[in-house]
């Protein structure tokens, strides 16, 4: 089963769980059934049906150019990465 | 190059003893100039551990007084500085550490309006500011003038690192190809991660100028400090980048 690490800026939702197990095969259907288990995380990572700007998907080391649609086998490992900054 | 002096050989003989390092690494060092883009939590200490690592010049921007909330991170500024210039506070401390050592500040913040100037002064450059239209101006005249740059981020207990080389590797555009409208300028975050992320981008910095070691070269180092886990990823270049879409001489993956 894929594992799935959530983003800092998203684990309030999640009570502060970092990596999870999910049945899915697609970084679509991952992300619905992380909304079913922690309602809201869709809103946290889409917009208009798309991953946010300045979200990108990693998958087993790797940024995936194909977003949403990414396949996922089931000893993938799936990142949210976000933008971030200096200061 | 000058062959080094008495002094400098006294003052950086434990690095010197660094294998593939040696006198002509510090003799590199001595020679090249770095612009350290804002001098807060994490270019306070890139610009810190450049000094103390014998950088011959350093370019400091940023904009601005000493405010209370800076000192958990910014550790060139003091509390007896509140009030007072940020980048005059942050040459002050690196010239007692490293007096042999060339300063330029710029009490102004990059942007475009001035970016192909700044970043024309030196042979690298370390980002470390807050948002991204300053780091995609940075980014793109990088690119222009085929300078590398080293990029570093962070938030909350987390910190990004990479280095990009015009030319050879994807660049920020192509990990970030648009603002994030959810990032804001003021965020949650230690100075003991800044400092980590600092410490890692200077010697990026430190290892491009002088041939040691092996860059963050089309890879982005992630680290979470919760749980002490570091990880690699693969960059990858896009086609359509809007910057470096026409200078990267080979496709990564």
């Amino acid at each position: 089963m894929p594992r799935v690490f959530i983003p800092a800026p998203a684990r309030d939702l999640t009570g502060g769980l970092v990596e999870l197990d999910v049945e899915a095969v697609s970084v679509r259907r991952l992300i619905e059934s992380l909304e079913t288990r922690f309602p809201g995380f869709r809103d946290r990572v889409l917009e208009e049906g798309d991953l946010k700007p300045g979200l990108r998907i990693a998958i087993d080391g790797h940024i995936s150019a194909m977003g949403l649609l990414s396949r996922l086998e089931p000893e993938s490992e799936v990142h949210f990465l976000t933008a971030v900054g200096g200061g | 190059m000058p062959p080094l002096t008495d002094e400098e050989r006294a003052v950086y003989e434990w690095q010197i003893w660094v294998p593939g390092f040696g006198e002509t690494g510090q003799q590199k060092l001595r020679d090249a100039s770095v612009l350290v883009s804002r001098v807060g939590g994490l270019g306070s200490v890139v610009a810190y551990e450049l000094a103390a690592a014998g950088i011959g010049r350093l370019v400091l921007a940023h904009a601005g007084n000493i405010k209370p909330s800076d000192l958990n991170r910014q550790l060139l500024m003091t509390h007896a500085g509140l009030g007072t210039s940020r980048v005059e506070s942050a040459q002050r401390r690196l010239k007692e550490l490293n007096p042999r050592l060339e300063i330029l500040s710029v009490a102004e913040n990059l942007s475009e309006a001035n970016a192909e100037r700044l970043v024309g002064e030196v042979d690298l450059v370390v980002d470390c500011a807050p948002l991204f239209p300053e780091r995609f101006a940075m980014n793109r005249q990088c690119i222009e003038q085929k300078k590398p740059l080293v990029d570093c981020a962070m938030y909350d207990l987390e910190g990004q690192v990479t280095t990009i080389l015009p030319g050879e590797t994807p660049c920020l555009a192509c990990l970030y190809p648009e603002d994030p409208p959810s990032w804001r300028r003021e965020f949650p975050v230690f100075g003991a991660v800044s400092g980590t992320i600092g410490c890692l981008g200077a010697m990026e910095a430190i290892k491009v100028l002088s041939g040691l070691g092996e860059p963050l070269a089309g890879t982005l180092l992630t680290y979470d400090l919760r749980d002490m886990t570091f990880r690699r990823r693969r960059l990858l270049k896009l086609d359509n980048c809007s910057v470096c879409g026409s200078t990267t001489d080979s496709g990564e993956s």
